[in-house]
């Protein structure tokens, strides 16, 4: 059964009625349906040029990831490059019995290994050697990068996957003509995922946290910041522990599927040039074919309440940066708007107030801003704010200088002309992101998923337009508080190395 | 067991073939693509010069443009770099003669409108955007910062301020190091291509620069103005023509952009960085012109080679050795000059010699075989195919016409690449491959921690040169120098030198052993180090710790030395080197025996201050107690390894007699206003005889 939506928004966009036209027209070329397995689709017309945007969401994250085994969502995510049983092959048959033999051998040096300070050591390098030979094997058999090369040939542009807390998300750009290479690649990969090369794109996958975290003084202490600030709810650890991915197996990844890449987890966007009809169509045929599956676990693990500051500091010759982050409610809570507009009068643009203070008039700051949710909003999560102390001005001065306006904040309510600068701000951003096929595909789908409807993307206007500096004053003094606070910095490693004369 | 079933239902899952209801891949027939629309671009002279370019767009409510100056930090004065960005910024945040920058702040962001300004490399830019119904308001504001710009003296000093934190952290992140030495190497340090902005610069560089900088480049004839959105051409050129009617300023035509004369600066270099666990590289040469007739199909050869995920570099680099998550290559060519032919990427520490080896294969296999039918077709086709995206904003086109005028390209150009591309042939790529790269002359830039290194950079035979990456300190402003001040300076000395005990008791000092507790305060949270300091007359200097995690003894004779850890020793890096120098200055005795050194300059530069400068620039201020003549405490910059230099100040207390020599005993260090360290000195002993073949023997 497919249930189709089409109708007017103009009563919901009277917040936005000043902007003219252009948003009511926005939402009667919107098309909307959920097939018969329970994947939902969004269809965006848009057509000044022959192009459309593709962007897939799985509501699943690396908060879905099993304990020990973090970094595992990532992982699966890498495997949209390896292909299908029939793009990236040679010969499945004899492919598939070569991964088979590789799993077997892993199997034996796990159980090894199990046996602790008893494994047999000379047993375990034998069989890491069969490994090794039986990789190659399978490897004989890969086309290697056939998948994502059939969609560069065919002139997608910024094809690419990413995971974050909360979701994976799988987008690119086409020429609007090769509408169905995307349904028939796509779809064959969601439906039966390979695990081809998993072991060597589990070392890339390894060398991506050596870029993002180990190699940079920002991934470090954001990562520190994350994992002192959640004791208990996954939020602690994005990327995952390196220890855990290089122990990932591809059972683990086939079987994080199994649960969680089922159709009615899944949400597609599509904008552009394209025909609601011809979707439709293409959707039934090529997605209809996965079975519906059972709705997907929720982390059940709830943050326990903070009951006192905390604050950690890491190690570093690079210049500090200061992360100050308040725990928050999720995103369906009634004061998300308000923080939205905390942050937007925090750090909107030239006049927010850290830039004002921390960065113009204070000068201790290069660059000082905030994010009202870190490091998603699904569940209760972080208010964060930022600095980055200016050179001869110290971590301690800028951190001072933030609680002074959060304290003004609270004290005081905020003058409306701010108040309202930042609200049209908003408004206007949300008028700018409309012009791109990509942005657009990916709004629809995060506000369906995360809000039950991308109507909210529009309707959240309303809210923001109702905050009240009341309001702001109220959850500045709710939130802002020190009890619930993280703070993390870097600080220069200890001197007496031997490199410091006096 | 548990293990065994899973995997069983994993494979039972993965071998259920049903029968395939869907074509494959090359089954596909795909409708011909519908005609992409170019839109509309309205070009004018208006009578002041500038040319403007209109394009309508009325799916948004909203207007926007930018005016493209013909101007560049490519005509930085070589003592003033940071100039042109300088002005770039100032321009907008200094506001205009009515209105303050912070003014200006708040008038367009009530209307969530925006007006920006920039300068880089070849040209300027101020853009604006705004919602349709403000757009008189905005361009008001756009034109009286285009044209008339303030530049007040705060804004530059805040931008001034940031550059110089800007300066600070240049080393704190490896993938920015690479790019940047990798630049500079190959088009050299000497000249506007490779320079770079250093903090001495910034001191050098006053408003009356500025404006003199904007005054040279921004005039009507030198702009080119394109505005695009929701309004009617022929209005829009009426109010930009009115708006801009009374700018008639007029200056010679700016001159050419210097041309690029870099050597090729074959070999290895290294910048060693101990934070990471990667090493972050890059490899290249000088690359080319976009006008270059080969253009498109060295554009070719670079996608086979490491343009996406199905190059061949991703492919080996990344897929089949698992070294690296991100590894790509480009052709580099710019409209104007010729740019970095350049491959990049990250790679763990222990495969960086295999990686950068697998890469120079690759090269190696790109000038000596064709590449295969299939990887041109893939090349090409993911050119042509996904040309329509030249297309799919009308702003991208308004941009690429403005940027053709700009650099005197034809108006074609874009299509004319399109059908050449079609044309590249697989020995095409073979020829321009064994044109145009040059494994001989191949740059390769190295961030990384060497002692990690699996083999070592030196089996790649090339040769290694390091990278040094101390950033230079302010030549600090030493205070003027006169007759008078040189005079008192001396005066002031010399009171100092009877205080402690008197010129000739100094002089009669030809060795010093001090042995004191250092504790460490604030970052260090209290660590205790025990540490014994010898010095031998002039120059030589040597201190052994002891630290909670073992025994650390440095040595320097002011030009070499060496350092030991419980790791082994090291030769002294030319950071420390620097700190060593500086303590040599610093040492009382010998600092207040200054008049002594013939390369010494002793300044009185304020109530009771002394400043010591020695031949090398090292500078120490010495604050002299007006009450007892002793010195009170002293300041100087302290290099610090990967960071911007600190303000150190020791206060000097406790002062003892130590064979007639007064000494202080208790010493308190603060950085940068914070504390530090305190040193509680135990014992002071001088003349002891020590020979420097003793201070220099190793543990």
């Amino acid at each position: 059964m497919i249930r189709a939506f089409q109708g007017s928004l103009a009563a919901l966009l009277v917040a936005a009625a000043c902007f003219g036209q252009s948003l009511a027209e926005f939402e009667k070329r919107v098309t909307e349906f959920t097939l018969e397995n329970g994947m939902h689709f969004i269809v965006l017309k848009r057509d000044p040029a022959p192009v459309v945007s593709f962007y897939a969401y799985v509501d699943a994250g690396a908060v879905n990831d099993p304990r020990g085994k973090t970094g595992l969502a990532h992982m699966f995510e890498h495997m949209v490059g390896k292909g299908t049983t029939r793009v990236g092959t040679t010969d499945w048959a004899r492919e598939q019995e070569a991964l088979e033999e590789v799993e077997r051998i892993y199997d034996r040096i796990e159980e090894e290994r199990r046996k602790g300070p008893r494994a047999d050591r000379a047993r375990l390098e034998e069989l890491e050697t069969r490994l090794r030979a039986a990789i190659e094997q399978a490897n004989a058999f890969v086309k290697p990068n056939e998948f994502v090369r059939l969609f560069e040939a065919n002139g997608a542009v910024g094809f690419n996957a990413g995971t974050g807390s909360d979701y994976t998300v799988y987008f690119c750009s086409m020429p609007s003509n090769r509408l169905e290479l995307w349904f028939l690649l796509i779809s064959e990969w969601m439906r039966r995922p390979v695990y081809r090369e998993f072991y060597k794109e589990r070392d890339v996958v390894r060398e991506e946290r050596r870029m993002r975290v180990e190699s940079s003084p920002q991934g470090k202490l954001q990562e520190v910041l994350m994992a002192t600030a959640f004791l208990a709810h996954p939020y602690r650890i994005l990327v995952g522990w390196a220890s855990d991915i290089e122990n990932l197996r591809a059972r683990d990844a086939a079987e994080f599927h199994r649960t969680y890449y089922v159709p009615r987890n899944i949400t597609i966007a599509i904008a552009g040039d394209v025909d609601a009809a011809d979707v439709k169509r293409l959707a039934e045929r090529y997605f209809g074919r996965i079975p519906p599956g059972p709705q997907p676990p929720r982390v059940i693990t709830e943050e326990p309440p903070q009951e006192g500051e905390r604050r950690v500091v890491v190690e570093s010759p690079a210049q500090p940066i200061l992360l100050i982050a308040y725990k928050r409610p999720d995103q369906r809570h009634a004061d998300d708007p308000v923080l939205d507009v905390l942050a937007g009068l925090l750090a909107s643009g030239r006049t927010g107030l850290l830039y004002k203070e921390l960065v113009r008039d204070k000068r201790i700051a290069l660059a000082a801003g905030a994010v009202p949710a870190v490091p998603a909003a699904k569940y209760p999560s972080l208010f964060l704010i930022y600095s980055v102390p200016n050179v001869d001005h110290t971590v301690e001065e800028n951190e001072k200088a933030v609680y002074e306006i959060l304290e003004r904040l609270k004290r005081e309510p905020v003058e409306e002309t701010a108040l309202a600068r930042v609200k049209t701000k908003i408004r206007a951003d949300l008028i700018r992101q409309l012009a791109s096929n990509a942005g657009l595909a990916r709004q629809l789908a995060f506000y369906h998923v995360n809000y039950g409807d991308w109507r909210k993307l529009f309707t959240g206007i309303e809210e923001i337009e109702r905050v009240t500096a009341a309001d702001v004053q109220r959850v500045a003094r709710q939130y802002l508080n020190p009890k619930t606070r993280t703070v993390a910095h870097h600080v220069k490693p200890a001197a007496g190395t031997g490199e410091e004369w006096r | 067991m548990k293990s065994g079933l899973l995997l069983a239902l994993l494979l039972a899952a993965s071998s259920l073939v049903p029968a395939q209801d869907v074509p494959a891949v090359d089954e596909l027939r795909f409708p011909p693509l519908k005609q992409v629309e170019i839109p509309k671009i309205e070009t004018y002279t208006l009578p002041n010069g500038m040319r403007l370019y209109l394009m309508e767009n009325r799916e948004l409510p909203l207007i926007g443009g930018f005016a493209l100056v013909r101007t560049g930090n490519l005509f930085d004065p070589p003592d003033k770099i940071g100039l042109a960005s300088l002005t770039g910024d100032v321009l907008r945040t200094g506001g205009t003669t009515q209105k303050t920058g912070d003014e200006i702040d708040e008038q367009l962001e009530n209307l969530a409108a925006s007006v920006e300004s920039g300068i880089g490399e070849t040209s300027g830019t101020v853009s604006f955007n705004s919602l349709r119904q403000d757009v008189d308001e905005v361009l008001s504001v756009f034109k009286d910062l285009l044209t008339a710009p303030a530049f007040r003296q705060d804004k530059l000093d805040l931008a001034k301020t940031q550059y110089r934190s800007l300066i600070a952290r240049r080393n704190d992140d490896a993938g920015s190091i690479a790019a940047r030495e990798f630049s500079e190497i190959i088009y050299g340090r000497d000249n506007p291509y490779g320079w770079r902005m250093e903090y001495e610069h910034l001191e050098r560089i006053s408003r009356e620069d500025l404006v003199a900088f904007h005054r040279r480049y921004f005039f009507p004839a030198n702009i080119l103005l394109a505005v695009q959105g929701d309004f009617s051409a022929a209005e829009m050129r009426a109010k930009i023509e009115k708006l801009f009617a009374d700018w008639q300023v007029r200056q010679p035509p700016v001159p050419p952009f210097p041309e690029v004369r870099a050597r090729p600066a074959p070999g290895v270099y290294l910048a060693e960085k101990q934070d990471v666990n990667q090493t972050f590289f890059r490899i290249g040469h000088l690359g080319g012109l976009l006008r270059d007739p080969d253009f498109p199909a060295l554009e070719v050869m670079a996608d086979i080679l490491g343009g996406g995920f199905s190059s061949r570099l991703f492919a080996k680099v990344r897929t089949q050795l698992g070294y690296a998550y991100s590894v790509g290559a480009a052709w580099g060519a710019n409209y104007n000059h010729p740019g970095l032919f350049r491959i990049s990427g990250s790679t763990r520490s222990e495969a960086t010699t295999e990686t950068i080896r697998a890469i120079l294969e690759e090269i190696e296999r790109l000038r000596s075989s064709e590449v295969s039918d299939e990887e041109l077709k893939t090349a090409q086709d993911t050119v042509l195919n996904s040309f329509v995206f030249n297309f799919d904003q009308p702003a991208k086109t308004l941009n690429r016409v403005v940027l053709y005028d700009y650099y005197g390209y034809p108006k074609d150009f874009i299509f004319k690449y399109q059908s050449a591309v079609a044309a590249v042939t697989k020995k095409d790529i073979l020829r321009v491959a064994q044109k145009y790269l040059r494994p001989q002359e191949l740059t390769i830039v190295a961030v990384g921690k060497p002692s990690d290194f699996g083999t070592p950079l030196a089996e790649l035979k090339l040769p290694v040169h390091k990278i040094d990456l101390t950033i230079p300190e302010p030549k600090r402003q030493a205070a003027r120098a006169d007759a008078l001040s040189l005079a008192r300076g001396k005066q002031l000395l010399e009171r100092a030198q009877q205080a402690v005990g008197g010129a000739d008791k100094l002089g009669a000092v030809k060795d010093l052993w001090i042995s004191s507790e250092i504790v460490l305060l604030g970052a260090g949270g209290g660590m205790r180090i025990e540490q014994t300091s010898r010095w031998l007359a002039p120059s030589t200097i040597r201190q052994d710790q002891q630290l909670p995690f073992g025994r650390m003894s440095s040595y320097s004779d002011g030009q070499t030395g060496w350092l030991a850890t419980p790791q082994g020793v090291q030769p002294m890096p030319a950071p420390v080197l620097r700190q060593a120098r500086s303590a040599l200055l610093r040492l009382l005795p010998s600092l207040l025996a200054s008049d002594r050194f013939p390369d010494r300059q002793v300044n009185l530069v304020g109530e009771g201050l002394l400043e010591i400068q020695d031949g090398s620039g090292e500078s120490v201020r010495l604050k002299i107690d007006a009450a007892t003549g002793l010195p009170a405490a002293l300041s100087y910059a302290a290099t610090q390894a990967g960071g911007p230099p600190a303000t150190a100040e020791e206060t000097l207390e406790d002062w003892r007699e130590v064979e007639g020599l007064k000494m202080p005993f208790k010493i308190t260090i603060r950085r940068d206003g914070a504390p530090y360290a305190e040193v509680t000195v135990r014992e002071i002993r001088l003349n002891t005889g020590v020979t420097s073949e003793e201070l220099s023997r190793k543990p």
